[in-house]
């Protein structure tokens, strides 16, 4: 696989404060590589600091093969930004808000006329080309914020939390938009901290935490990681002392909890575990108004790797 | 182009601060113009006087009497000292001819008898006294080329008529004059608001950032971006400048483009390279849009009112005056009341126009270097 971005040995501080700490990794050609950390833990810093908008205190990030500096404006041409906050001119409506961002690479008009459209199109704003920023609700605004960093075709892609605070329409479009991205053959980050995000959308993932990777592969292998392998979630209004302490001597059953009416059965493998668990109720004459199995989450992975979950 | 085309889109969701600042010229350039128009009236124009005459009315002294009959309006006074004192103090005429016994006779002998004038020293008595000096001023070229003296009256009396005309406009410029030096003058007002409020602004929105942050990430050098923003900012207040040279010419007329017009033109174009480097000085103080109105409040109104913007600085206090002098507004004022006032422009007016002229382009070379300094200073804080 062909490595577009190379990062080694990143490291940030604030002050005294590390915000990231001896970073390492690559970004292959043509994949959704997901940034996954909590509030604070380096994603955007990261980003910052390979796109030279902050200086860094040690470590070597190479875009394209070639060292990344403030003037490297060959680089810069092939690359698109979404930053976490939305910016974009109040004054100027979607169409010119795109038209002046897209210029900033591309001075050829007619090429740029084209570009705006295929952008608009991406992020379904058709209907709002004449619209004032403040005109367009929260998920409008982040739609036109994607489509001003994307709007001259860059070959990479960043994308820093583009679908916090989006209602669930925008935030589909907006997967659905980045997918078609890669499948146009970009590269691209993607950062967040919504694991179902990723699951989604990207083909591998790096989880941060106080600016370390903590753990990188594909959401698979990932998952691999986790102890727990199977979760099984009972709905049963009454289940003895008695019962619940047997169901913990269940084969593989690695962890149980019981409240409100709900039982949550965590296992360290996934054999038969549906089955027996079905049967012990049966013969204890369990009433019980639900019953379903669950695969470990990212969420589960991060909460292992950490002792935290993901989000508050 | 992308920023120019960018800088004007924005520029024109911005716009309405702008025809504000304009209009409150224009509106005042307008006042000015009504209220001085009965003075344009050339009838008007004409000034109050009083004759003794103490020669027979015959000869030199009958065509000269003519002569002032239709050239100012002669107020009948009785020949007493008190009578004549209190008709020049309450205004009643403002200059007074005394012809003395045997004048004609005299003047046409070859001899120079004296005219005795008593004055106000006002505008309207300097104009009679223009009046009575032209007269004898041809008379005395005529005197004696002539085989009668009734040709003589007749080359005098046409001549003095041809030259008239023109003698009235250059007469009806000195108004005009006044009124272009109150336009230049007000001009500094909307030079100093419009020239804040356009580049603050614009690096107000350009510069946020958020905003920034995307331009430098983008592929063109962001010092690139820089310095069309300063270009556009700087062509802007340039042509608003124009436009205030052509309203000029609009509201007050052909005197605009004479040659006071031109050291107008000349004085104000300094003035405005003077605020748009006051402009981008004062651009990295803005801290929020509230804050430009603020600026442009203290700055644009203060200036005006200590540097005799609105009001002439004649009816200012010294003391305001004196401090005025820490503000380029009053050079400008300055240059454009001595312009206002200059018959000849000798070498000694222009040295002192080219002095007051010094005075503002050190300020813009203070407000440069001033800027300068503070971009410097936020670099390294990054
Ligand atoms: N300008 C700054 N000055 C000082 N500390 C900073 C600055 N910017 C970020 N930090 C700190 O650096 C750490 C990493 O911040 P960063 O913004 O990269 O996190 P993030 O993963 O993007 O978080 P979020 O999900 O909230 O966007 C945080 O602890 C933050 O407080
Ligand atoms: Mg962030």
């Amino acid at each position: 696989m062909e490595n577009i971005i190379e990062v080694k040995n990143l490291t940030k501080l604030y002050k005294k404060k590390k915000a990231i700490d001896d970073l390492s990794f690559d970004v292959y050609k043509g994949e959704i590589l997901g940034f996954l950390g909590p509030n604070g833990s380096g994603k955007s810093t990261t980003i910052n600091c390979i796109l030279s908008l902050l200086n860094f205190n040690k470590g070597n990030i190479k875009i394209f093969g070639r060292e990344m500096s403030p003037n490297a404006y060959d680089i810069k041409r092939k690359i698109g930004v979404v930053f976490q906050d939305v910016a974009v001119f109040e004054e100027l409506t979607v169409y010119d808000n795109i038209d002046f961002f897209c210029g900033l690479y591309v001075s050829n008009n007619n090429k740029r006329k084209k570009y705006i459209e295929d952008a608009i199109n991406l992020v379904g704003l058709q209907e709002f080309k004449k619209y004032y920023p403040k005109q367009l609700s929260g998920g409008l605004l982040r739609r036109l914020n994607i489509a001003c960093g994307i709007a001259h075709k860059p070959e990479i892609i960043f994308l820093d939390e583009p679908t916090v605070a989006v209602d669930p329409q925008s935030r589909n479009n907006i997967l659905e938009g980045i997918k078609k991205l890669r499948s146009d053959g970009a590269t691209i980050i993607y950062t967040t901290h919504y694991m179902e995000e990723v699951e989604m959308i990207c083909d591998r993932v790096i989880v941060l935490d106080k600016g370390k990777i903590i753990a990188k592969g594909t959401t698979d292998e990932l998952k691999y990681l986790a102890k727990i392998k199977e979760k099984i979630t009972v709905e049963a209004k009454e289940i003895s002392n008695q019962n619940l302490n047997q169901i913990k001597q269940l084969p593989e059953v690695q962890n149980i909890s019981y409240e409100n009416g709900i039982l949550k059965i965590s296992y360290e493998n996934e054999k038969n575990n549906l089955e027996n668990i079905i049967d012990f109720l049966k013969n204890n004459q369990i009433k019980y108004r639900k019953i379903y199995s669950e695969r470990p989450t990212l969420n589960d992975v991060f909460l292992e790797l950490t002792g935290k979950e993901l989000r508050d | 182009m992308i920023v120019y085309k960018t800088f004007l889109k924005v520029l024109n969701k911005c716009k309405f601060p702008i025809i504000l600042y304009s209009a409150i010229l224009l509106f005042f350039a307008g006042i000015n113009m009504s209220s001085n128009d009965n003075t344009m009236d050339f009838t008007a124009e004409k000034p109050n006087i009083a004759v003794i005459n103490n020669d027979k009315e015959e000869g030199i002294t009958k065509s000269f009497l003519e002569y002032l009959h239709e050239n100012t309006n002669i107020k009948d006074i009785k020949n007493d000292e008190q009578e004549i004192k209190d008709a020049l103090f309450y205004r009643e005429i403002q200059y007074i001819v005394y012809i003395p016994e045997g004048f004609s006779d005299s003047f046409l002998d070859g001899k120079n008898p004296q005219l005795e004038i008593k004055s106000t020293g006002e505008y309207q008595s300097e104009l009679a006294d223009m009046i009575v000096e032209r007269y004898i001023k041809v008379a005395k070229r005529y005197r004696g080329s002539t085989d009668s003296d009734e040709e003589l009256f007749e080359k005098i009396d046409e001549t003095l008529s041809k030259k008239a005309d023109v003698e009235i406009i250059s007469k009806m410029d000195t108004k005009t004059i006044t009124r272009l030096t109150r336009y230049f003058n007000f001009s500094a007002y909307s030079f100093i608001a419009i020239s804040i409020y356009v580049i603050s602004t614009i690096l107000f929105i350009f510069k946020s950032e958020k905003i920034n942050r995307r331009t430098i990430v983008g592929s063109i050098d962001y010092k690139k971006v820089n310095a069309k923003l300063l270009i556009a900012n700087s062509g802007f207040c340039f042509i608003i400048w124009a436009i205030y040279f052509i309203c000029a010419r609009i509201l007050i007329g052909e005197v605009a483009f004479s040659t006071y017009g031109i050291y107008f033109a000349i004085n104000s174009l300094i003035f405005v390279i003077c605020t748009v480097t006051l402009g981008f000085f004062v651009s990295h103080f803005v801290k929020s849009r509230n804050t430009i109105t603020a600026l442009i409040n203290i700055i644009g109104l203060g200036s005006s009112f200590l540097c005799g913007v609105f009001v002439p600085m004649e009816y200012l206090p010294e003391g305001v005056l004196k401090i005025a002098h820490v503000l380029p507004a009053y050079w400008f004022v300055k240059n454009n009341e001595l312009i206002g006032s200059t018959e000849v422009f000798s070498g000694d007016v222009i040295k002192s126009l080219v002095i007051n002229a010094a005075v503002i382009i050190g300020f813009t070379i203070v407000f440069f270097v001033g800027s300068n300094i503070v971009t410097k200073k936020k670099m390294k804080a990054e």
